[in-house]
């Protein structure tokens, strides 16, 4: 079903995965859906009528007649709109469940720090359907709400948000909760369209941010970046060879921060500086993954002592989960070339190495392009 | 099952939902007007049949019609004819007022009064020159023209200032002296306690607007077996002019003459739960409506006289 559903959005967002694009297509499934509904089953108007707000009901309304009917005499006349209730409560708690989980999706999507708390995702899932229940409870009764001030009171349920964000999305949940309870749920409906929407803009413009720091969407590095989230890259020292690496979404690398682009910016300069000059003192670089990198860099360095003319320890990435990145510069001799050098590391670290790359600089590769020219002509 | 299946299966499925949903829609629409042709039928048959018990005033009539009111009427307070004959009703708390034709048993309009919807203690309806007026059990009163089905009108008050010398329950308009008629349930004023009180309001601002109408309480009680008589509504009498009250406490009716006379006393016919509205038509039908208590609220409908 789920799969089936999600079938459906990737049909109507064209098979994007732009969030605004999805968020757009879940919304127009779940409108398709409720007017199918209330073309054949009309109660489900309810919901969405205000019918709470005003009461008013449409007319003409025939009244029951009390002469024939038995009704007149018995409270069992007032069954079907116990069961009328009973429906229509469950489906202001279902709208809720619908009207909401975009909202958790945004939640847990649109946001600068890395995570985000799974608690306030479960009570955005949670608090509308409690906050309908109650006011579907409460009515317009003031004794029931007086009751409940009470009770509320008594509970003690106060608790701090770290992110001023998480409050506001509490209060959106508690307004379609509200709408759901008073059957307005075309006002909650609204109220979360807009809601992520504005959210999802201003977390792509990256609205409001300081003025005077810049950004990987604006400035000088909008441009690598694009060539490189869109695989087309011209050898720019980022290790992932010469342009036919596409990064897979590439939204994150244009979401990239300021501090991480300075990171990225600071390594280029360096690379550039020693593997890019008219002599330069290296050559190459050498990226090598390993998962024990205690146990493959002596052997590493070892090995790079032997067979090339020096080397230099570039930088070593660790990140959780993954295995660790070793780069290293290196001035290679001429009858050891690079491809050669690669194939002699593998043979000695052996399986303990996950991965390895080489990148050469611009003039060495010209030599052996002449090189391989010369052989073959 | 293969994707193009399922896809048939659904469309022939909502096709056939449709086309039910739509015959269903006519078939209910067809028992409707049938239903309401009977009901008709039934109330004229009823009326032209020779009353028997027209002469003997303790009579227990029988009622010719009794409609069932929706839930959000439950508390209908009040019931008012306009000139042409069409019966309105409001409820207790709101000010949301609906129009009922009570021949069919049908609730063919509806309209709300204030932006926001006036809420109060709203005991009273009635209908004078082309406008409605609501009554507040604390002598104010909401005047407002006619809406239509769903519209919300705008009102205007009008404070009587009477709120300390009574509670009020009952209201109807006495065109012949262009006054409205408020009924005083509780007397406030200790020397008036023995009296059932009218206050009459006169609608132009000529002259003093206040005037009031006392009949003294044993006149009243003493016939219905009573030692008080708390009046729920008034109305007139349309054949006769003469003011007819009811009172939900002791479930009895009265009808005085304009100038304080009593004509009847007697308790009402058939078994009220808590009539707090009562109405009288030009085709000769005395409607008693009951605010819901044991059972849903409900209008009753008896010969008059």
């Amino acid at each position: 079903m789920s799969l089936s559903f999600k079938r459906a959005i990737d049909t109507v967002a064209l098979g994007s995965d732009r969030p605004i694009r999805r968020l757009l297509a879940y919304y127009l499934i779940l409108g398709g859906i409720f007017a199918a509904l209330l073309y054949f089953f009309p109660i489900v108007g309810q919901i969405a009528s205000g019918e709470r707000l005003e009461e008013l009901t449409q007319a003409p309304q025939v009244l029951q007649d009390g002469l024939t009917s038995g009704a007149f005499q018995s409270q069992a006349a007032k069954l079907p709109s116990s069961v009328q209730l009973a429906l229509t409560t469950t489906l202001c708690i279902v709208a809720t469940l619908l009207l909401m989980l975009p909202v958790t999706w945004v939640y847990m999507s649109a946001r600068r720090t890395k995570r985000h708390n799974q608690a306030v995702v479960e009570t955005l899932i949670m608090l509308p359907i409690v906050v309908a229940g109650i006011i579907l409870i409460v009515r317009n009764s003031l004794a029931l709400a007086f009751s409940l001030a009470g009770v509320v009171a008594a509970v003690r349920f106060r608790n701090t948000l770290r992110d001023t964000r998480d409050t506001v999305f509490i209060f959106l949940a508690i307004a379609i909760g509200f709408a759901a309870g008073v059957q307005a749920i075309t006002v909650g409906a609204i109220a979360s369209v807009i809601f992520n929407l504005v959210l999802l803009f201003l977390w792509r413009t990256d609205f409001g941010r300081n003025a005077l720091v810049t950004t990987a969407n604006a400035q000088q590095w909008a441009e690598p970046l694009k060539l490189l989230a869109e695989g087309n890259g011209q050898g720019n020292g980022n290790g992932n060879g010469k342009g036919d690496v596409a990064v897979h979404d590439h939204d994150i690398v244009l979401a990239l921060s300021p501090q991480k682009v300075e990171a990225l910016a600071a390594r280029f300069d360096r690379v550039r500086r020693i593997a890019g000059r008219k002599k330069p003192r290296f050559n190459a670089l050498l990226s090598f993954m390993t998962e024990e990198p205690a146990l493959v860099q002596p052997i590493l360095e070892e090995t790079l002592g032997r067979f090339t003319k020096r080397w230099i320890l570039d930088e070593v990435v660790s990140t959780e989960g993954k295995p660790t990145e070793l780069s290293y510069l290196v001035k290679l001799r001429k009858s050891m070339p690079g491809d050669a050098l690669m194939s002699e590391i593998r043979s000695v670290v052996g399986s303990k190495l996950t991965g390895c790359d080489i990148e050469l600089s611009e003039a060495l590769e010209e030599q052996e392009a002449e090189a391989t020219a010369k052989a073959s002509g | 099952m293969t994707r193009s299946w399922f896809a048939a299966a659904a469309f022939v499925t909502c096709v056939a939902a449709s086309a039910c949903r739509q015959a269903d829609a006519a078939r209910a629409a067809r028992a409707d007007s049938s239903m309401l042709a009977q009901r008709e039928t039934r109330l004229e048959r009823s009326l032209s049949q020779p009353d028997t018990a027209a002469q003997d005033s303790t009579a227990d009539r029988k009622a010719i019609g009794r409609w069932i009111m929706p839930q959000n009427l439950d508390e209908l307070s009040g019931i008012a004819l306009t000139h042409d004959g069409r019966l309105l009703a409001q409820g207790d708390e709101k000010a949301q007022i609906s129009e009922i034709d009570y021949r069919r048993g049908i609730v063919t309009k509806q309209f709300v009064v204030g932006h926001p919807t006036v809420k109060a203690d709203l005991e009273a309806i009635t209908v004078a020159k082309g406008l409605v007026y609501l009554l507040a059990s604390n002598g104010t009163l909401y005047e407002f023209r006619e809406g239509a089905n769903g519209e919300r009108v705008d009102y205007t008050t009008h404070d009587t200032r009477l709120g300390k010398e009574c509670e009020f329950e009952g209201l109807a308009f006495d065109s012949t002296l262009n006054s409205l008629l408020l009924a005083c349930k509780h007397v406030g004023t200790k020397h008036l306690k023995d009296d059932m009180v009218i206050y009459r309001w006169k609608l132009d601002e000529s002259g003093s607007r206040l005037s009031r109408l006392t009949v003294p309480l044993k006149d009243i009680a003493t016939p219905i077996g009573e030692k008080h008589f708390h009046p729920s509504d008034i109305t007139i009498d349309p054949f006769t002019g003469d003011y007819v009250l009811i009172a939900g406490i002791e479930k009895a009716m009265v009808e005085i003459t304009p100038d304080g006379r009593v004509v009847f006393a007697r308790k009402l016919p058939g078994d009220h739960d808590q009539p707090e509205s009562v109405a009288i038509t030009k085709d000769s039908i005395l409607i008693i409506g009951d605010e819901a208590k044991r059972r849903p609220a409900v209008l009753t409908l008896y010969r008059w006289p």
